[in-house]
């Protein structure tokens, strides 16, 4: 039976080598957005869509300045950059500035609609009835110089409203100006051009990053070879994922060295033989290369994160060899077979509880997690398979006799938990361990700020603020979204809240706003400005002409319309870049704001407006961090409670809380000490403790499990599993990514904890009413049937 | 924006007429009363707008102040009374002290790379103004003739097809061509250099312009 479930086994790893191959040759499909590890936001599907639009468009933008002291220099290195960065056929050049070509389209766009479009401040003057200055202010323009002299807007537009619309047109990117039909700043003696790129693709794709910042670099390198002393600013974030995930590949394969490396040089010494090693290597290679196909067949890709996170399951797959290969210090010996016997109860039931912990971190709706939760199962499962089936066919008989210091080390631990001499110390660790959790409850706190969890790169983050500096604003994260049943009602809704934006920006809460009421006004606006030039300028006009020489009756009924202008017209002729961009769906429009310093007051101007609010990605994703943390918090009460009913099955209420015991100081003083240590509360540090109760009841019940004759050897066995544990999942806490520090500095604790409070959980098996080795092989039998 | 305005060519062809020895091959030699550092140039103005489909040139004429690095003051006495002050930042309008239009040189693209136009050409830098036109020399003796036409006809940002210089000490008539046809003709009259400062009200109005 067991014979054939083995090569049953084997088929399928082989398939699952041979799937994984295939995937590998084809490119691991990982990706490595922020956007990914997020959860769909059931409850406001809108809101989503908006957040996925703006803050797509966001990404995919390429802010890159290239400076140099001569601004010839300057502007040939910025148009040969940007052919370079077309070259890579990756992106789409982006034009912000108005150019002759794009003025033409505007023009011939807005022409026909003009009695309709007016500057806000011809606007007042005309609903004041100061028609007359705005008459003036035409004659000054066109007898004066620098003023419209073009002789056919002037006959046409003899008020000359069109071209002071225009003017006030809100265009972003305020400090540069069109030289040459480049935008230009210069500051002090460096110029710098503009090179605005939007990526096609995905910023988040690794290819996409790959591709695009060798063409960037390659390119970089020789401008600044040709025209020594050029400097290049970039800002964008595939730039900031490009970094991020470099630091986050490196470190990944720097740590999965470091933990590969450090859990076999810990086999070799402990056992001092190769083939426990090569077993254990075994159970761990098949675990987490079956745990890659199973992933990528469930997901079809995957996320950085969940590999990085996954990749340390070394740590936990190889407990279940561990405890096995240990056996062989056994002091009754006996055949691979036997052995595998007598630790099967307390790997099944290790297993269980485990696959309880990951299956409750499988309901929190982060599709990253459920990655990881179901890359551990996945895993986890096939380490089991891979124990229970293979290692006593491979395992040489022979007995081990050369751990002894161990042996009396791990005799010596349970004394200390268990001899009456040791109460004294004993309660007072148990007081510490209170005492730090209390004291830590009082200064805990949660903040999931997602800024202060990324590690960004330095140099990127000075670019950045130069880019800010020189062309004196950038585009804010954050965007008014506005609601409302159709374009005109949301275009109304705009034009009402303009005045609070216009309060704002005097304010200094923000420098600039784009709406796209101001591009198109609504049906309504345009016809009360037709109303307004009717009432207030048509007297005026025949003396207009007459001041300027215009002769009688030439009166143009050329392209003038009396319908208003419609936003799809205006979006269909594509004469505004960046309409496209504010408006996402019929009546659901974005109001881009630039310069934001305040966003709090934003949120309050807004608040109580209908149909417009302040959206924030970044404090919405830290709002649903907190919430998330709060769920995993509750799903570690949950699988605790789950796992003690568990438990109790078998060792009674009481002997389960025994068991339990190591599990409950790791998850409650862990996180505390931290927290007593500065650290703030965060997602990260609540996903540990999801994680520290599965790990540290395997330790428990592998105590729990032994009889008291064995239970020096489950000891020994335990340790190894926790320092093989600390070697992955603590050694995270060198990881320079904050999120992923704080994750790992709370495994190192709390897998610390357990690994002294483990001999505590034998005290549940003095309630265990069945005799160890009787029934048990039963089930063993039944349940590696069930589980292969 | 729709701004074409030929002021800026002027004002480079006025900068350009008080060059005195011009130093590149490439450019005709103009004997014109050179004008130094600290100066300013004072003088009276007639220019005719000729429009497409108008009956007759919208006619203008009052005094200018051209006060190199600082900007232009153009002060418009008939038909109305108008000022138009020109800075590196940008441009301002007012009629009767009232504020009329307030350009940023960042809204019109071709007035900063003037502005770089005339500060070179006051400094003897004739390179700006030959990098972007080909200039002719017509004429002979005392009196002298310039034909600028930009390199880039093409450029969309060019609002002029052509510009017609003609002086012998001062500049004395500018003829700007437009690319619809429409042309503007300015007389320079009475022009004289002076080694002071500009008033305080002429140093108020450079002033607004130059905080744009």
């Amino acid at each position: 039976m067991t014979r054939v479930l083995s090569l049953v086994w084997l088929a399928l790893v082989v398939l699952a080598v041979v799937y994984l191959t295939v995937r590998i040759h084809d490119g691991l499909p990982l990706r490595t957005d922020l956007l990914a590890l997020l959860p769909r936001e059931e409850q406001d599907p809108t809101l989503q869509r908006a957040n996925d639009a703006v803050s797509r468009a966001l990404a995919r933008r390429l802010v890159v300045l290239v400076g140099h002291s001569s601004a010839q220099d300057a502007r040939a290195a910025a148009v040969r950059l940007t052919d370079d960065l077309m070259a890579t056929g990756l992106m789409d050049a982006v034009a912000e500035g108005f150019d002759g070509e794009r003025l033409k389209r505007l023009g011939s766009l807005y022409f026909p609609y003009r009695r309709g479009l007016l500057a806000e401040a011809d606007r007042a003057l005309l609903a004041a009835g100061q028609g007359e200055e705005v008459a003036t202010k035409a004659l000054a323009q066109a007898f004066g110089v620098g003023g419209i002299a073009d002789g056919n807007l002037l006959r046409a537009d003899p008020f000359l409203l069109l071209p002071s619309f225009l003017a006030a047109l809100p265009l972003p990117l305020s400090r540069l100006r069109l030289e040459d039909g480049a935008l230009t700043v210069t500051d002090g003696s460096m110029t710098w051009v503009l090179v605005l790129t939007s990526l096609r693709g995905e910023p988040f794709a690794l290819d996409v990053q790959e591709r695009l910042l060798a063409a960037f670099k390659s390119s970089s390198i020789a401008l600044e070879a040709a025209h020594p002393g050029l400097q290049i600013k970039r800002l964008g974030a595939v730039f900031f994922a490009e970094a991020g995930s470099r630091t986050a590949t490196s470190e990944a394969s720097m740590l999965a060295t470091a933990s590969l490396a450090g859990t076999i040089l810990l086999i070799v010494v402990v056992f001092r033989r190769v083939r426990p090693l090569l077993l254990n290597l075994l159970v761990v290679g098949v675990g987490i290369g079956t745990a890659l196909a199973g992933s990528l067949i469930v997901f079809g890709e995957l996320h950085v994160a969940a590999l990085l996170f996954g990749t340390s399951l070394i740590g936990v797959s190889v407990d279940y060899g561990l405890y096995y290969t240990c056996s062989a210090f056994d002091p009754a010996g006996g055949t691979p077979r036997e052995r595998l016997r007598r630790v099967m109860p307390g790997i099944v039931l290790g297993l269980l509880t485990t696959l309880l912990g990951y299956g409750a971190l499988a309901l929190a709706p982060f599709p990253g997690l459920r990655q990881i939760a179901v890359f551990s199962i996945i895993g986890l499962l096939a380490a089991f398979a891979t124990v229970a089936l293979w290692l006593p066919a491979l395992d040489a008989v022979g007995q081990a006799r050369h751990v002894d210091g161990l042996l009396s080390a791990a005799r010596r631990m349970f004394a200390f938990w268990e001899t009456p001499n040791w109460r004294r110390t004993r309660l007072l660790l148990l007081i510490a361990a209170v005492a730090i959790g209390i004291a830590g409850l009082l200064r805990f706190q949660a903040d999931n700020d997602v800024r202060r969890m990324q590690a960004l790169s330095e140099e990127l983050l000075r670019d950045q603020d130069d880019i800010r500096r020189l062309i004196g604003t950038t585009a804010a994260t954050q965007f008014l979204l506005v609601e409302a049943p159709a374009d005109e009602a949301a275009l109304r809704r705009e034009e009402t809240v303009s005045p609070i934006l216009a309060r704002l920006r005097a304010e200094g809460v923000l420098s600039g706003a784009q709406m796209p009421a101001a591009f198109v006004p609504s049906a309504e606006r345009q016809r009360e400005n037709q109303t307004l030039v009717g009432t207030q300028l048509e007297p005026l006009l025949a003396r207009q002409r007459a001041t300027l020489g215009m002769e009688g009756d030439a009166v143009e009924a050329s392209v003038t319309s009396i319908d208003p202008l419609t936003l799809s017209e205006a979006l269909a002729s594509n004469a505004v870049p960046f309409l496209r961009e504010l408006v996402l769906a019929p009546g659901m429009h974005v109001v881009a704001l630039q310069g934001l310093t305040a966003p709090e007051s934003v949120r309050a101007a807004f608040d109580g407006v209908a149909g417009v609010r302040l959206v924030d990605p970044t404090a919405d994703f830290s709002a649903l961090l907190d919430k998330y943390q709060r769920r995993a918090l509750e799903l570690t009460g949950l699988s605790a409670l789950l796992m003690l009913g568990a438990l109790a099955l078998r060792y009674g209420w009481k002997g389960a809380a025994w068991v339990m015991l190591p599990s409950a100081i790791a998850i409650s003083v862990a996180p505390m000490a931290l927290v007593l240590a500065g650290q703030v509360f965060t997602f990260f540090h609540a996903m540990a403790v999801v994680l520290l109760l599965s790990i540290t009841s395997d330790y428990a019940i592998f105590c729990a499990e032994s009889s008291t004759d064995r239970r020096s050897v489950t000891l020994v066995a335990v340790w190894m599993a926790a320092l093989t544990t600390l070697l992955s999942f603590g050694l995270l806490a060198l990881s320079r990514v904050p999120a992923v520090h704080y994750f790992g500095s709370t495994m190192l604790i709390g897998i610390l904890l357990a690994f002294c409070t483990a001999p505590l959980a034998s005290r549940g098996r003095r309630k265990l009413n069945v005799p160890p080795d009787s029934d048990l092989l039963a089930k063993q039998e039944r349940t590696s049937t069930r589980v292969a | 924006m729709m701004i074409r305005s030929p002021l800026f060519l002027l004002i480079g062809a006025l900068a350009v007429a008080h060059v005195v020895a011009l130093p590149t091959s490439a450019a005709p030699a103009v004997d014109v009363t050179p004008m130094a550092q600290g100066q300013i140039l004072r003088g009276r103005f007639q220019q005719q707008r000729f429009l497409q489909g108008f009956q007759g040139p919208l006619k203008s004429s009052g005094t200018f102040v051209l006060s190199p690095g600082l900007g232009l003051i153009w002060q418009t006495e008939s038909p109305f009374a108008l000022t138009t002050i020109m800075s590196p930042a940008g441009l301002v309008q007012e009629v009767a002290g009232r504020e009329t239009m307030r350009m940023p040189s960042a809204r019109i693209p071709f007035m900063s790379k003037l502005y770089a136009m005339l500060g070179g050409a006051l400094t003897g830098d004739w390179d700006a103004l030959s990098n972007a036109f080909n200039i002719t020399r017509k004429g002979e003796g005392k009196s002298w003739r310039l034909r600028l036409e930009p390199k880039r006809a093409d450029d969309p940002a060019m609002p002029i097809r052509a510009m017609d210089l003609h002086g012998s000490r001062f500049l004395e008539d500018v003829d700007v061509i437009k690319p619809n046809g429409d042309h503007d003709r300015i007389v320079f009259l009475s022009q004289k250099l002076e080694s002071a400062s500009p008033t305080p009200e002429e140093a108020r109005l450079l002033a607004k312009a130059g905080q744009l």
